[in-house]
């Protein structure tokens, strides 16, 4: 079964072996779960919790457990990049997508795994989590749109790549508050979206440093591409043969 | 504060012996291992060969000059991680950790980084990974034709 919709701005294919019992509802609960974090956490909402807290409508202590989470993790990324990621810039009002993405649709995979689906890939907007592969998962060229520059081979995880080919310098370095340049293309693999999203995006903000600092964090796999073109990998990053 | 990175250019005499994480284990075959590459001066532009004067305090190493460049302190899950870059021209020639953790569980936590020339493939594929796609560029993608095969 294969399904597209268009959610929070970006697409997102589910496709999932035929034989798993209920995989229309499953994916159904998925879809709704994303519609519904759509409205709760985006800042473009005027209505949206994320929206209400930044005009000082909803205090901190008065959010949802859920958004508490999100920025909760958020808070622990910018710690760890020394401030280059950052959801809060100067200037500019609360705008934790960076996090959000990453964090739902882990949530939508987990709840298409709770609805029994055990073989499926999901992409959104080009952020995949894959279940009982072997999945083929190729990452964008950073050059040529229609071309990969790396297939992996994913059996249960996720992959991130964060880039400016798509939306320009759209990723601020927080230290600096200017868009980030150093880098073109940075693709983390992690066992969850979560952490492989806003690892990627983290690195991407921070530049070439970035790539040694994901390398660093426990279960991440890099591949990076630096503005002289030149390619990092991990050692244990799963290229396919 | 524009200049994020602290920018150390340190004579070459003052590197030495510059000390190469885990150089024991050279098991590279065609690809280039580099123990921490890439940070890289927040000056990036001018790190190339035409870099206006970025060899500060070269001294007298034979001819070519060196710029070593320490990157930021990381705060890392396993404790602060500091980079310093020695560059001969373009070419990264040495790299050291300033600071790592210093708990030997964690000296794999300083990554080893295989470095490969960015090459253009195309492969029978279930899934693009690749920066936030939009939903009007989604037509044209890789992906879209992934989905719509069916």
């Amino acid at each position: 079964m294969r399904r597209v919709e268009h959610i929070m701005g970006f697409p997102i294919s589910v496709r999932m072996d035929e034989r798993e019992g209920d995989a229309a509802e499953a994916a159904d609960r998925a879809f709704d779960w994303l519609r519904e974090v759509d409205e709760r956490f985006s800042p473009f909402k005027p209505g949206s919790e994320v929206s209400r807290l930044d005009r000082g409508e909803l205090e901190l202590d008065e959010v949802s457990p859920e958004l508490a989470e999100i920025l909760d993790l958020c808070e622990r990324y910018r710690v760890a990049t020394g401030g280059a990621f950052d959801v809060r810039l100067p200037g500019r009002g609360l705008d934790p997508c960076a996090m959000v993405k990453g964090w739902a649709v882990q949530r939508a995979a987990d709840l298409l795994t709770a609805t029994g689906a055990s073989r499926f890939c999901l992409n959104a907007g080009g952020d995949v989590v894959a279940t009982g592969g072997p999945w083929r998962v190729g990452v964008r060229h950073p050059e040529q749109a229609d071309k990969l520059c790396t297939v992996l081979d994913v059996t249960d995880g996720a992959v991130a790549t964060s880039a400016r080919y798509e939306r320009g310098d759209h990723i601020i370095d927080g230290r600096t508050g200017r868009p980030a340049t150093g880098l073109l293309s940075v693709t983390v693999v992690s066992p969850s979206l979560t952490e492989a999203d806003a690892t990627a995006t983290a690195a991407f903000a921070m530049g070439p440093e970035g790539i040694v600092w994901a390398a660093a964090r426990e279960d991440c796999e890099v591949f990076a591409v630096d503005a002289e073109r030149k390619v990092f990998r991990t050692a244990g990053f799963p290229v396919a043969a | 504060m524009k200049r994020a990175l602290p920018v150390l250019a340190l004579s070459v005499a003052a590197l030495i012996p510059v000390w190469r994480y885990a150089p024991s284990a050279e098991t590279s075959s065609s690809s280039t291992e580099v123990a921490a590459p890439a940070s890289t001066p927040s000056a990036a532009p001018s790190s190339g060969s035409s870099g206006s004067g970025s060899s500060d305090s070269g001294s007298s190493d034979a001819g070519t000059s060196n710029l070593v460049v320490a990157g930021s302190t990381l705060n890392t899950e396993k404790g602060p991680v500091q980079v310093e870059v020695t560059f001969t021209g373009d070419e990264i020639s040495s790299v050291r950790m300033l600071q790592q953790p210093n708990h030997p569980q964690t000296e794999a936590a300083v990554p080893k980084l295989i470095e490969a020339t960015l090459e253009a493939q195309s492969a029978d594929i279930d899934a693009v990974s690749g920066a936030t796609i939009t939903s009007e560029g989604y037509v044209k993608s890789l992906q879209a034709a992934i989905d719509a095969k069916g």
